[in-house]
């Protein structure tokens, strides 16, 4: 592939119309640019015409929306949110703990499929794809699946959480292993060292700023999935929250709504903090 | 070779080495042989072959022919990975670009060249026993670095980046050195300290030594042979007084079109192997 690309970006190709060939990828491209343009035009007036949906009923009813907040959710009622902060610490310790289990088996995981580390591509292949698996599925759907066999609780929450987390991580952690480079591990080769201490002794040191930088947004995101897997069955929080929205309590919703919105906006501030601090190092 | 010394002195031994990408012959029926204390440096063009041969002789790139012996190792042919770190051991490797682990303090690099002469066990665990932490710090004294022992090796200069690379050779103890164009990242004073220290450090450990170079005058000036290649072969091979003006433009006169047409597809094939 990457041969094909230096074949082309040759200065003296063997093509006759070399000074022209510019021109034309470039005449190409645009005329792709149009196309793609239209396309997205064309699909955006078929799916409204398909939906009857008016883009601007979001401004018509806007005074709907004001009117269901001021007079339906404010003020919060803290008073009757029995279980607020029992449930909402069992939402953070769910979210960091698959952030945790998760980070251990990715961090395992990693090193089959780096193409720098893995004993064969083959590997690389099959354990990349089965991330991408986990990943691409959206958790909500690992969700239903495992409610569907475990019923509802914390630990399907958790289980859910930790399937795209491992996901997550593992291809992330991986890209981590594969930009540490190959220089130094040849250098490591060289000496004699064996497979386990090349890794320990070169590879994990290097690539720690970003496996902990991955693990921090992993925590954010977790974070704010573990709100709505919550709502979905997963325990926590977010079913409290589903239960009163659902028997019309909209006052005390809002009060969920409230802190659950704070504590994410929290966490995030700090990881973003200390993903800046460790990069830098 | 009509050296004086014996062939019982011969350390390592090149017969016929070949390396092929595809089609295109790197490394071209190359044969030599290098003796304990000799210094060998080997000049020629990039994409000469330099480099290539000096991967072969530790296994880092695999040839496609001929015999290389090193401590009764072939090293062209298969072996068991034992076999091939316990020798790889026994040859220090010195690169162009130094490649250190720089988050690494100066002290953490140059234990790595024990990793190959430890237990698994005991490398993973970087449980370094007292004897060799003590030889690193005599090492780096010895190369001017006791003041760096505990920086990051990011925070060193070039000329220092590549010492720590000679260090963690030399803490291999090994009977062979080999350095890949250990200046060419370097300006021309730094350059020289660098010649220096490796010529002092492999004539005092009694280290045989190759180093590739592209500087014909160090070439001349610090070794006790030299080899020229010129488009994968092996064109001079001698004292380092025989090398003539003549001589020079035969290992460097192809012209510049030939040469960089091949390098580019020697360049070319190694990309389609390599994927």
């Amino acid at each position: 592939m990457l041969a094909k690309f230096f074949h082309r970006a040759r200065p003296h190709g063997s093509k006759k119309d070399g000074y022209r060939a510019v021109p034309d990828e470039i005449k190409k491209q645009r005329r792709l640019y149009y196309i793609v343009i239209a396309i997205i035009a064309l699909a955006f007036i078929a799916t409204t015409v398909n939906t009857s949906f008016n883009p601007f009923i979001i401004f018509f009813n806007m005074e709907n929306f004001i009117a269901f907040i001021v007079n339906d959710m404010i003020p919060p009622n803290f008073g009757r949110a029995v279980g607020l902060w029992d449930s909402l610490i069992q939402t953070i310790s769910m979210a960091f703990l698959a952030t945790f289990v998760g980070g251990i088996i990715s961090f395992c995981l990693c090193f089959l499929a780096s193409f720098q580390t893995s004993p064969s591509s083959v590997v690389v292949r099959l354990v990349r794809g089965l991330a991408s698996l986990q990943r691409n599925v959206p958790t909500i759907i690992w969700l239903f699946i495992f409610r569907m066999t475990f019923g509802i609780g914390i630990t399907i929450g958790f289980v859910a959480l930790l399937f795209n987390t491992v996901g997550f991580l593992t291809r992330m952690f991986a890209e981590v292993v594969d930009e540490v480079g190959n220089e130094s591990m040849e250098a490591l080769d060289s000496t004699g060292s064996a497979y386990l201490p090349k890794l320990a002794q070169c590879v994990i040191p290097a690539a720690i700023p970003g496996f902990v930088s991955w693990l921090l947004f992993s925590v954010e995101i977790n974070i704010r999935s573990a709100g709505i897997v919550g709502a979905m069955g997963g325990g926590g929080i977010g079913m409290l929250l589903m239960g009163h929205l659902n028997a019309f309590r909209y006052r005390t919703a809002f009060a969920f709504i409230l802190v659950l919105a704070a504590v994410i906006i929290i966490i995030g501030v700090i990881t973003d903090y200390l993903r800046e601090r460790v990069l830098s190092k | 070779m009509d050296s004086a010394t014996g062939t019982s002195n011969v350390l390592l031994s090149v017969k016929n080495l070949s390396k092929h990408y595809g089609s295109t012959k790197a490394v071209d029926d190359v044969s030599f042989d290098i003796k304990k204390g000799e210094i060998v440096t080997i000049i020629g063009r990039s994409g000469a072959g330099k480099s290539t041969v000096m991967r072969c002789v530790n296994r880092l790139v695999h040839s496609s022919g001929g015999k290389i012996t090193f401590d009764n190792v072939d090293m062209a042919s298969r072996m068991p990975g034992k076999t091939l770190r316990k020798t790889r051991s026994n040859i220090g490797f010195v690169f162009q670009h130094f490649n250190l682990v720089y988050r690494l303090t100066v002290f953490q690099n140059v234990m790595h060249g024990r990793l190959g002469h430890m237990s698994t066990f005991d490398a993973t665990l970087g449980r370094y026993s007292e004897s060799d932490k003590e030889r690193a710090f005599e090492i780096l004294s010895s190369l001017g670095l006791e003041e760096q022992i505990y920086k990051r090796a990011s925070d060193l200069s070039g000329g220092q980046k590549q010492r720590v690379g000679i260090a963690r050779a030399l803490m291999q103890e090994p009977s062979l050195l080999m350095c890949d164009e250990p200046i060419a990242s370097l300006d021309p004073v730094t350059s020289r300290t660098i010649m220096d220290i490796i010529v002092d450090q492999a004539k005092k450990r009694g280290i045989a030594c190759i180093i590739n170079l592209h500087q014909v005058d160090f070439a001349k000036e610090y070794s006790t042979r030299i080899l020229g290649m010129r488009a994968g072969k092996l064109v001079f091979d001698d004292l380092p007084e025989l090398l003539t003006k003549e001589k020079i433009d035969d290992v460097y006169g192809v012209s510049a079109l030939e040469e960089g047409e091949r390098a580019y597809a020697v360049g070319m094939e190694a990309m389609a192997v390599v994927g």
